[in-house]
């Protein structure tokens, strides 16, 4: 056990590292450079912007409820943070137990909340519009998220992540389930409010959304939770579908290199999306991910159901 | 030269603001953030809530009527702050100087930090700029 600060700490800093990876790959896609001079190629950007954050003054607005105003942006990090325990990022998960996946489930559907609370509590009349946004758009996303997430564990026969990542030693559970790989990723862009469905903070329409009124070490700490958050979903879909720790030397090569190469590279594959997409509308993502999303998603499990009936993948 | 001084150069958050300027130099000032000039390099980034940002970056002569949105968005900025006056009639009031309708200069109203003339100034006038507001936060 002397390994969980250690863990705690590879977080952070694997969150940070992500946020540059992002903002350089993001830049580079655009024709840019994005932060070079920051640390070695900028390395050290989010870390400059962090502890300038938490340096600044921090303004409680008179009209923001007080509670909910300074409770919202310290229990937003620790919802990623206990996700990422259950993931087994570093070959195995610090707490990992069966039904884990209902949890992680769970956190991520309170970390939209949270940011609703967030919005809410401050008292600002864009905060409340993106705070909104942010609950609406989950009831969108939420349900198909769930269902896709359901395929994995049918065919691992557990509800354990560590156990469904530890059974994909023969194959990767994206190749059978592409259509709920693909249902996953839409919907984890949504869970992680980047461009295509960054609508609770659209700065070109609501100033900066849920976020407007938070300013110092409430702002650094919700820009931790949300690079921790990227982690979180990057890691899960290593875990669910990628394979986990598995990959080509397996054996010389420890399983967490595989597993953070892994998450890097669904991190990438997010900010190239960010890239490339224009923002949708609120109403355009509930409506798709009910018409769309969700018949697909139940296709997928009709088509897995299918599969074990014709005797293509044995029972689990 | 610590840590902290270091993290506040390197990452200088601005908000843009018109306070009644032509448009000229808006369409300047974001020029340097485009992929040609790309100001993100030395960590600047344009935010869009006074909240969230450490520069003021203001275009334009006061005019009477914005005078006190402009002092209102610079007491929402958290502090450390500063403020950047660009172009002419942001440091002067160029050609609208002695107007009745405006203040004449951002410095009437407000504590200027670093004034850049030009009409419209250029955007590496604004990326030299930030680099001497860089080197003043620094200490250097």
């Amino acid at each position: 056990m002397w390994w969980i600060p250690g863990a705690l700490a590879f977080f952070i800093v694997f969150a940070f590292f992500i946020e540059w990876v992002d903002r350089r790959f993001v830049a580079r896609l655009q024709d840019r450079y994005g932060p070079i001079y920051t640390g070695t190629g900028g390395v050290l950007q989010p870390w400059a912007d962090f502890i300038k954050l938490l340096s600044k003054e921090d303004i409680t607005p008179a009209a923001s409820d007080k509670v909910l105003f300074r409770l919202a942006p310290l229990v937003l990090p620790i919802f990623p943070i206990v996700g990422l325990c259950l993931t087994p990022i570093l070959g195995k998960p610090i707490i990992g137990f069966d039904g884990d996946l209902i949890v992680a489930f769970f956190l991520m559907s309170v970390y939209t909340i949270m940011i609703f609370i967030a919005g809410y509590g401050s008292g600002n009349s864009f905060g409340i519009v993106g705070g909104t946004r942010a609950a609406l758009q989950m009831l969108g996303y939420e349900v198909p998220f769930a269902l896709a997430m359901i395929g994995p564990a049918i065919l691992a026969g557990t509800l354990s992540i560590s156990e469904i990542a530890y059974s994909q030693s023969n194959i990767w559970y994206a190749i059978p389930l592409a259509l709920g790989f693909a249902v996953f990723m839409v919907c984890s862009l949504a869970e992680v409010d980047v461009v295509p469905f960054d609508i609770p903070h659209a700065k070109q329409e609501i100033v900066a959304g849920w976020e407007t009124e938070y300013s110092g070490r409430k702002l650094a700490l919700i820009h931790l939770a949300e690079n921790l958050e990227m982690v979180f979903i990057s890691a899960l879909a290593t875990a669910l579908f990628l394979g986990g720790g598995y990959g080509p030397f397996s054996p010389p090569i420890p399983p967490a290199v595989w597993f953070i190469i892994k998450t890097l590279i669904v991190a990438i594959v997010i900010s190239n999306l960010r890239a490339i997409f224009a923002r949708f509308k609120i109403i355009t993502l509930v409506e798709w991910s009910w018409k769309y999303l969700l018949p697909l998603a139940i296709v997928q499990l009709l088509v897995l159901e299918l599969f074990f009936e014709l005797g293509v993948i044995p029972w689990p | 030269m610590g840590v902290l001084s270091w993290a506040r150069a390197k990452s200088i958050w601005v908000l843009h603001f018109n306070s009644g300027g032509c448009n000229g130099c808006d369409i300047e000032a974001v020029a340097a953030f485009t992929p040609r000039f790309d100001a993100e390099r030395f960590g600047v980034l344009l935010v869009p809530s006074p909240r969230h940002a450490d520069a003021l970056l203001v275009t334009g002569p006061v005019t009477k009527q914005i005078k006190d949105r402009l002092i209102r968005i610079y007491e929402q900025m958290p502090e450390p702050k500063f403020v950047i006056a660009f172009g002419t009639c942001a440091c002067t009031g160029g050609v609208f100087k002695g107007s009745y309708s405006t203040c004449g200069g951002v410095d009437k109203v407000i504590p200027v930090d670093l004034y850049i003339p030009g009409c419209p100034p250029k955007p590496e006038a604004l990326l030299n700029g930030i680099a001497e507001l860089m080197r003043r936060v620094r200490g250097g």
